[in-house]
């Protein structure tokens, strides 16, 4: 038998614990401080702090903003901080995300070459940062780890339409970069991939052992049902034709 | 002279209200039009020191007869109340006819008899008497009055009134309970 | 008209026009400021002075975002309806004003006023009230319709459902202190509590205040009831299609309506503007009044901050079936209670009533409660398995 409306009481206690504990306790404060985070990122960069600490402060260094912010998407490449080589770009253009994309902010168009071969790169990729409801489910849905998040939150612009397209080039970041806003996250993806690499190549090599295998067993097969023919061959008086049968079906089974 | 320029402004309101509540070929803007009209008659209430009936009239006309008709248009009606057709197209000469004869045979002589002298005479009077008692202008208390009115001498019309709004309601409940179960039936049987 | 009479209406309205809006600003500011307090937020901090670095706990934001409102762009949808939209702000603010007329604030000056023009002298205070308060559906109406927008449409029928349903409780409890008090008027109900008698302090007055600040939530589109403009499901119903400064006077509508739900309640069952020190210091009793409302809208702020959103048919279950049957019985309760009262009865018998009226409240509530609440039967998909 609960009391009748006590549950509102009690949910209305669990607030104001909150309420009166937000004052007392800075912990609390998860937007505030990151007093919450755990030990090992100590050394990381406390909190973006109050914002514009001093008259016309930029933080335009996103690394100041901490593991734990997610903006809008960026994509990787493998090459070096600052340069937008498009040769070591992860994307290939599969436009897995532009379909999943929930408010349709991706554009992409394929790269072509001069034969009208396509080349597994964007020669177009634009993300709408207006439009994009930063849900990380391109992300998610990247089968290549090309696109992550960044976390550069300084986008604003007098133009709201085309200063609010992110561009290709705009949005191609280094993986050193990313690992250093997103360490944790990055050093994670990284194994991951590498995981995924070693794992399969484990797996081509199995398949290539189990190739070989299979060859060498076949091989040997043949060599038995030759002896076997040649054997026949030899007691061809005897009139014994269910042996090189035999040989058959098991090269069959195989 | 303020009363009579009120009276006269919210007379005008009322009739001009009126008549673009029957025009308009919008339904809503119609229900809106008649809400206005029933905020100038409360209006008018209240020039006769009615306070009572002016709420009244503001809480059943404007809050729930207006409201039932914006119900009522949304649940039958398209949504948007405008989809051209005018309820009032046919027969409006025939209306004007009838509402200008309303108008002067029974309207008007009504108003000749009555003694319009007669209204703020009496009116001053009762802010006399308050006056004596509170020694400030204090309203009459209408609502005491017409309370002890409707309980004392009204009581069983009043209570025959309740019964027969009761019955309606039920009514109402039960018509539309039938129509639903014939709808499940309806439903069901195939 | 003469001068005076001028005069005296300036004086008795104009401190109503200029206390209560800008008690709305601070409000915004409370309200922000304590539901990000229960999230672990901070809240607004930084606007204060403008043009200095002083921040003053962020006070200035309400003036910031009044400003901010003033020069945003006024859209109106195409294929709008323009005359309706641009009344439905202004028809929405006027019954909220004009209502708080009916409050039984003795402010000091109003002893130089020779005429009293304060509404709440009325005889049909009460009545009145909720005439005007009732207007507010129209206006949501106008706006939803006027937009030309499903969600705003919707919006605007969701909230004429609930605020026609939630106004049968919120009169009905009223019904329990006029029956009580014998008096439509504000001033004489006011009066009949003085030296504590408050009639929050009796088991129907008590169950009658819950009812009523419960469907005056509903009626001011309160959270839990906050259907009509739940922003995740109908992007803020009727005033989806509202920017600017239309947006804004919907918003001073909608707070000072809850200011004006309040301070009935305040004068019906919290003994209107008594409190420690009132018989010495007159002037104090406007200040209790506005700090019973302020403890009203804490409430409200606090429930926000923790109750989830109703459904739809859990709000119109929870109102016919549970506020409707509960708020006629407390009227027959509080009707027998007054008869024993009247009759002379001694203290013991008195007792005897309380307790009875207690118990019998609590557990038809109970009951109620049971066979009210719409059953929760799993979600039936029509296309997905
Ligand atoms: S970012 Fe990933 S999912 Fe999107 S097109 Fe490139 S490879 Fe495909
Ligand atoms: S984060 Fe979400 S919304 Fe933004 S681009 Fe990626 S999928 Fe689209």
């Amino acid at each position: 038998m609960s009391l009748l409306g006590g549950g509102i009481v009690k949910g209305m206690a669990v607030t104001l614990r909150n309420f009166v504990g937000s004052y007392f306790n800075k912990e609390r404060l998860v937007t505030n401080d990151y007093a919450w985070r755990p030990k090992e990122d100590a050394e990381l960069p406390q909190s973006a702090g109050q914002y514009p600490k001093e008259e016309g402060e930029q933080l335009s260094d996103t690394t100041t903003v901490t593991n734990y912010s997610r903006n809008f998407p960026m994509l990787l490449h493998d090459g070096k901080e600052g340069d937008t080589p498009m040769d070591t770009v992860r994307c290939v253009a599969c436009q897995i995300c532009e379909r999943e994309c929930p408010p349709q902010c991706i554009y992409i168009e394929k790269m072509y070459d001069e034969n009208g071969k396509y080349i597994k790169s964007p020669a177009k990729f634009d993300i709408d940062v207006s439009v994009c409801m930063s849900c990380q489910i391109c992300v998610e849905v990247c089968p290549f780890d090309a696109i992550v998040m960044n976390s550069q939150f300084e986008l604003s612009t007098p133009d709201r339409f085309g200063g609010l397209l992110l561009r290709r080039d705009d949005l191609l970041k280094s993986n050193d970069y990313y690992h250093q806003i997103h360490p944790g996250e990055a050093a994670a993806r990284d194994q991951r991939m590498a995981d995924e690499k070693a794992a399969k190549e484990a797996k081509k090599k199995a398949a290539a052992e189990a190739a070989k295998k299979k060859a060498a067993e076949k091989a040997k097969a043949e060599a038995e049902a030759k002896a076997k023919e040649a054997e026949a061959a030899q007691a061809e008086g005897a009139e014994e034709k269910s042996e090189p049968e035999g040989g058959d079906s098991k090269e069959a089974t195989e | 002279m303020t009363q009579e320029t009120a009276f006269y402004l919210l007379a005008i309101i009322a009739v001009l209200a009126a008549v673009t509540a029957v025009r308009l070929r919008n339904l809503i803007h119609g229900v809106f039009a008649l809400v206005i009209f029933f905020a100038a008659l409360a209006g008018l209430f209240l020039l006769l020191m009615a306070q009572f009936i002016a709420a009244v009239q503001v809480l059943v006309y404007i809050g729930a007869v207006g409201i039932l008709l914006l119900f009522a248009i949304m649940l039958t009606e398209r949504v948007t109340g405008d989809d051209g057709r005018r309820i009032t197209s046919r027969g409006g000469f025939w209306g004007a006819t009838a509402a200008l004869g309303v108008a002067v045979f029974v309207l008007l002589p009504g108003i000749q008899q009555t003694d319009l002298n007669r209204l703020p005479a009496e009116l001053a009077e009762a802010n006399a008497t308050a006056a004596d008692a509170n020694a400030t202008m204090a309203p009459p208390h209408t609502v005491e009055a017409l309370g002890k009115r409707l309980i004392e001498p009204y009581i069983i019309t009043l209570e025959v009134v309740a019964l027969l709004l009761t019955a309606a309601l039920i009514g109402a409940v039960a018509v539309s309970q039938g129509a639903r179960r014939v709808e499940d039936e309806e439903e069901a049987s195939p | 008209m003469s001068w005076e009479l001028i005069r005296d209406i300036l004086i008795t309205t104009v401190p109503l026009l200029v206390i209560f809006p800008s008690l709305f600003a601070f409000t915004t500011w409370i309200e922000r400021k304590a539901l990000a307090r229960i999230q672990n937020r901070i809240g607004p901090n930084k606007t204060g002075v403008p043009c200095t670095r002083i921040s003053l706990f962020g006070l200035g934001q309400p003036a910031a975002d009044g400003i901010k409102m003033l020069f945003k762009e006024d859209i109106v949808p195409k294929g709008a309806d323009r005359l309706f939209h641009l009344l439905a702000p202004i028809v929405a603010l006027i019954p909220a004003m004009l209502v708080l007329c009916f409050l039984p604030l003795e402010f000091p000056w109003a002893k130089f006023v020779q005429a009293p023009v304060q509404a709440f002298l009325l005889d049909g205070a009460v009545i009145f009230f909720f005439a005007i308060t009732g207007l507010n559906t129209l206006a949501v109406f106008m706006a939803g319709w006027a937009s030309r927008n499903k969600y705003s449409l919707l919006g605007g029928m969701r909230a004429i459902a609930q605020m026609v349903s939630y106004e049968i409780p919120l009169v009905l409890s009223a019904v329990i202190v006029v029956m009580l008090v014998g008096s439509l008027n504000a001033a004489d109900i006011a009066a009949a509590q003085k030296g504590y008698q408050w009639h929050l302090f009796t088991p129907w007055g008590l169950a009658a205040f819950v009812i009523f600040f419960i469907a005056a939530l509903a009626e001011t589109n309160r959270s839990p009831f906050d259907l009509p403009e739940a922003e995740s499901e109908l992007i803020a119903g009727y005033f989806t299609e509202y920017s600017g400064f239309k947006f804004a006077l919907f918003f001073l509508g909608e707070y000072i309506a809850m200011f004006a739900i309040s301070g009935l309640a305040v004068t019906l069952f919290l003994g209107a503007g008594e409190g420690p020190g009132v018989a010495a210091v007159p002037a104090l009793s406007v200040a209790w009044f506005i700090a019973k409302i302020f403890a009203l809208i804490g409430i409200m702020i606090w429930l926000r901050g923790t109750l989830p959103r109703l459904r739809v048919d859990q709000l119109m279950a929870f109102a016919w079936k549970f506020l409707l049957p509960l708020s006629i019985l407390n009227i027959l309760i509080a009707g027998f209670a007054w008869h024993v009262a009247k009759s002379g009865a001694g203290t013991g018998l008195k007792a005897v009533v309380w307790i009875a009226s207690l118990i019998t409240l609590y557990a038809v509530a109970r009951g109620l409660n049971r066979i009210s609440r719409p059953e929760a039967a799993p979600r039936e998909y029509k296309y997905a398995e």
